[in-house]
């Protein structure tokens, strides 16, 4: 279970590099968090992974999407 | 809790599986409307996952991460919405 969570987070980590539209990229690194959250669930660290569910889910991507909605969209 | 520790397998493996597969419509979307969809899909599958391992581990603590994700993750999904379609309900 854990080598199918690594993988897709490589997976994940190379396709929000890859996206010129930068919301896409933002779901991305949701779904990146997400797995690496699972990831320390697996490994027997519940705090750790409460305190990445708080920040991937909860802060970093509506920073994300605020700071997007006020910049440019697409990437150069 | 007597459960057989067989159907929770099955159940996880299944899960995964079908989480997975939901990925894929994140990767391949034409539209970010489909991804966002897809993200919704994956963050309520992937809860389900943690919920059925909590069961399986027998510790009350794994099921607080499953708590915390399914608040969290409703408002991250809300943002991106509010950003995607927000412009045009307000004309």
């Amino acid at each position: 279970m854990t080598e199918v969570i690594l993988i897709l987070l490589v997976i994940f980590g190379t396709l929000s590099l890859q996206f010129k539209k930068l919301l896409n990229a933002v779901i991305c690194l949701a779904i990146f968090s997400l797995l690496s959250s699972l990831l320390f669930y697996y490994l027997h660290a519940p705090d750790v992974a409460i305190a990445e569910a708080a920040v991937g889910a909860g802060v970093a991507t509506v920073l994300f999407v605020v700071i997007i909605s006020k910049t440019r969209k697409e990437e150069k | 809790m007597d459960l057989n520790p067989l159907v929770l397998d099955i159940v996880i493996f299944a899960l995964t599986g079908i989480s997975v597969i939901s990925m894929v419509r994140v990767i391949i979307g034409p539209t970010t409307e489909d991804r966002l969809i897809g993200l919704n899909l994956v963050v309520a599958q992937i809860v389900g996952i943690m919920v059925v391992v909590a069961v399986k581990f027998n510790r009350s603590i794994y099921l607080d991460v499953a708590l915390v994700y399914a608040i969290l993750g409703f408002v991250s999904i809300l943002a991106i919405a509010r950003y995607t379609g927000g412009k045009e309900v307000q004309k």
